[in-house]
C-alpha cells in the first residue's frame, strides 16, 4: 500500500475541538484548575467550558505576560492554573515570567500552547511556533510535552493535571485536524517515550504531528524489507533517554523528525543525550533555521519535507539504498 | 493563631524603621556594596507593614489566610529581610552570611525557596503586581479575607506588564489589592523625571480604574492610615498608594544622590551612616 492510500484511510479530528471537550470532562473531578485566557477562549475551543463553568475560566485580556503572573499568584495559593493561548504567544511573549514567576518559584501550572508549529500555517510566522519547544526546554524545571493526535492529547491532559510535581508543564499542540495514530498504544506516561511500531533496522524519533508521519513511513518502509522502529517522544523533557539509548543499541541508524526548528528541538535533544554514548548516524529532519513561508498546514509540511515521503527517502538514503 | 504585632506604637515603629535601616547597612557591609538608596526610601513602608499592619504568623509562615506581601522591587531585599528577622520569621545570624558564599541563604533579591516568609521570589522588575492579582483573584475564588500588598519601585513602573495587571485588576474589581509605587525619584541611571517620565501617577492609575492615595512615604502615621486592610468592604476597586519617599532616606550623605542606588560602601562611610542611625553622629 502507498503511504497516500494509507493516508487516505486514516481519520481525523480537530485538536482543539478536543482540548475543549476534555477539560469539560475533567472539571467535575478536578475543582482546582481554573483557565486563564487572553482573549483567545473561542480560538481555542473553550467556548464550550466558559458556557459550562463561568467562574473558572479569567480571560485577561489580550496581555499574556500578566496573566503568566497571575498564574503562578492563583498556584502559589493552591489554584492549579491553566494557562490557555497560542503556542507563538504562551511561549514566547512570557518567557521571563515562565521562568521566574513559575518555574523559579516552584509552582504547578499548565501552559498551553495551541497553533504549534505549522498548525496555523496561513498564519505566517506571526502565528506559526517553531522555537517553542527550544525556548521551553531550556527553562530549568520545565517539563514539556508534545502529544501527537487527538486521542493522544486527551490522555497527555489527563496526565498532565495528575502529575504531582511543583514544577510547571507546557504543552505544545496544534490548532485544526490532526490524522489518528494508527494502531497507537493509548496511555501516556511524562517522560515515557511510546512505541507505535517495532523494528531494528532503524528508529525515527518523532513526537506531535510528525508522529503519524513516521508511522506512515515505518509502514512504507516495512514494505521494502527495512523493520522500522517508531518512538513517539512526545515528553522532550524529561527525556526519555532508556529508550534512546536502547534505540542507538538495537538499531544502526537513527532519524529524528519534528515541525520545529532543527535548532533547540527534539532533534537536540536526541543529540544531547547520545552524544556521549555510542551511536550510528543520526538524520534531523524539521525547520531549518528561516522562517517559514505561508501555506495551508498539510500542504506547506510536505513542502518543508516533513512527510512520511521525505521520511522515506532519509531513511533508504541511511540504508544504503537510496 | 496570629495578630498583627501589637506592642508598637508610632515611635515604637519609627525606632523598628531605624534598625531596619542598620541591619541593611550590616548585610551591605557583609557584602561590600548594596541598593542602600532603594532600601532607605521604603524602609518606613515595610516596617508599617509588617509591625503595625499586616496578618502574620512567622511559625506559620505557609498559613493560607495571612496578609500576602509582594517585594516586586525585589532589589531592595534587605529591607525586607530585616523585617522578617525582626519579626521572627528567620534568625539574625543570617544578616552576616548575605551575598557572602555559594549558598547564602540571604542574596541581592528575596527567594521563597531559601527564605521563610516571603511570599514570591522576584527581582526582575515587573512581575509582582500579575503575581498579586492572582493572589489576590485565588482569596476571591476561596472566599478568604487576607489582603494583598505589592511594592514597586518608580523606575519599576516603566515595565508594560506593571500596566496589564493595573487594567486586570480594575476589570476584576479587586478591592483586596493594594499597591504601592515607592517614588524615591531616582532610578539606576538618573532621575526618573529624565530616564522615562511617569507622572502625572495620580491621574494615570486613577484612569486605569483604581482608588489613588498620594502620601509621605515616611510620614508613619500617614502610612498607617493610608495602608490599613480593609477586609469587610465590599470594595471594588484595587487601591493604589503613591508614597513619594527620599532614596537612601535616614543617611544624609546617601540622600537623592543617584550613585547611592547601589554603591560600593567603605568602613568609614558604614561607621558614619551606622552613628546616624543610631542617633549618635
Amino acid at each position: 500500500m502507498t503511504i497516500a492510500d494509507a493516508r487516505a484511510r486514516l481519520t481525523d479530528k480537530a485538536i482543539r475541538l478536543q482540548y475543549g471537550e476534555t477539560l469539560i470532562a475533567l472539571a467535575d473531578e478536578r475543582r482546582d484548575f481554573v483557565v486563564l485566557t487572553a482573549d483567545l477562549m473561542h480560538a481555542t475551543g473553550m467556548e464550550g467550558f466558559g458556557a459550562a463553568f463561568p467562574d473558572r475560566i479569567i480571560n485577561l485580556g489580550i496581555a499574556e505576560q500578566n496573566m503568566a503572573g497571575v498564574a503562578a499568584g492563583l498556584a502559589l495559593c493552591g489554584r492549579l492554573p491553566i494557562v490557555c493561548g497560542y503556542a507563538a504567544f504562551t511561549a514566547l511573549r512570557a518567557v521571563e515570567q515562565a521562568k521566574l514567576d513559575l518555574a523559579y518559584n516552584g509552582v504547578k501550572a499548565i501552559l498551553t500552547g495551541q497553533s504549534g508549529g505549522l498548525s496555523y500555517g496561513v498564519g505566517g510566522p506571526t502565528h506559526q511556533s517553531f522555537e517553542d519547544v527550544a525556548i521551553m526546554r531550556a527553562i530549568a524545571g520545565m517539563i514539556v510535552l508534545v502529544p501527537s493526535d487527538a486521542a493522544e492529547v486527551d490522555a497527555c491532559l489527563r496526565a498532565a493535571l495528575a502529575h504531582d510535581a511543583a514544577a510547571p508543564i507546557y504543552i505544545r499542540l496544534g490548532r485544526g485536524p490532526e490524522w489518528a495514530v494508527p494502531a497507537a498504544p493509548a496511555r501516556f506516561v511524562i517522560g515515557q517515550a511510546n512505541r507505535p511500531r517495532d523494528g531494528d533496522d532503524l528508529t525515527i524519533v518523532a513526537n506531535g504531528a510528525m508522529v503519524v508521519e513516521a508511522v506512515l513511513a515505518a509502514d512504507a518502509l516495512r514494505d521494502r524489507g527495512i523493520a522500522a522502529r517508531v518512538l513517539n517522544m512526545h515528553t522532550v523533557k524529561p527525556l526519555d533517554t532508556r529508550a534512546l539509548i536502547a534505540a542507538a543499541r538495537d538499531t544502526p541508524a537513527m532519524i529524528v523528525v519534528e515541525e520545529h526548528s532543527v535548532i533547540g528541538g527534539l532533534g537536540s535533544a536526541v543529540l544531547e543525550a547520545l552524544s556521549e554514548l555510542p551511536h550510528g548516524p543520526i538524520r534531523r529532519i524539521g525547520i531549518a533555521d528561516i522562517m517559514p513561508p505561508i501555506g495551508p498546514t498539510r500542504e506547506l509540511r510536505a513542502h518543508l519535507g516533513l512527510s512520511a515521503d521525505n521520511i522515506v527517502v532519509q531513511a533508504l538514503a541511511l540504508s544504503g539504498r537510496a | 493563631m496570629a495578630v498583627t504585632f501589637a506592642p508598637f506604637t508610632v515611635a515604637g515603629l519609627a525606632d523598628m524603621a531605624r534598625q531596619n535601616r542598620i541591619d541593611t547597612a550590616h548585610m551591605f557591609m557583609a557584602a561590600g556594596n548594596g541598593h542602600f538608596g532603594s532600601c532607605y526610601s521604603c524602609a518606613d513602608i515595610v516596617t508599617v507593614l509588617y509591625f503595625a499592619l499586616m496578618r502574620l504568623d512567622p511559625a506559620n509562615p505557609d498559613w493560607p489566610d495571612r496578609d500576602r506581601f509582594l517585594f516586586s522591587k525585589g532589589h531592595a531585599a534587605p529591607t525586607l529581610y530585616s523585617a522578617l528577622i525582626r519579626r521572627g520569621f528567620f534568625p539574625e545570624a543570617w544578616i552576616a552570611e548575605y551575598e557572602t558564599h555559594v549558598g547564602s541563604r540571604l542574596m541581592t533579591h528575596p527567594s521563597r525557596r531559601y527564605q521563610p516568609g516571603v511570599d514570591a521570589s522576584l527581582g526582575a522588575l515587573g512581575h509582582g503586581l500579575s503575581i498579586g492579582l492572582g493572589m489576590a483573584l485565588a482569596a476571591r475564588l476561596d472566599r478568604r479575607d487576607y489582603v494583598t500588598y505589592v511594592l514597586m519601585g518608580d523606575g519599576e513602573i516603566n515595565e508594560g506588564s506593571v500596566w496589564e495587571a493595573a487594567m486586570a485588576a480594575a476589570k476584576f474589581g479587586l478591592g483586596n489589592l493594594v499597591g504601592i509605587v515607592d517614588c524615591n525619584g531616582l532610578s539606576v541611571d538618573g532621575r526618573t523625571a529624565d530616564v522615562m517620565p511617569m507622572e502625572p501617577l495620580v491621574d494615570k492609575w486613577r484612569s486605569f480604574g483604581w482608588d489613588v492615595q498620594r502620601i509621605d512615604g515616611h510620614d508613619l502615621d500617614a502610612l498607617l492610615s493610608a495602608l490599613a486592610p480593609r477586609r469587610a468592604d465590599a470594595l471594588t476597586r484595587p487601591r493604589m498608594i503613591i508614597a513619594d519617599t527620599i532614596k537612601g532616606k535616614g543617611v544624609r550623605f546617601m540622600e537623592n544622590v543617584r550613585s547611592w542606588h547601589s554603591d560600593a560602601i567603605t568602613p568609614a562611610q558604614f561607621a558614619a551612616a551606622l552613628a546616624e542611625l543610631a542617633g549618635t553622629p
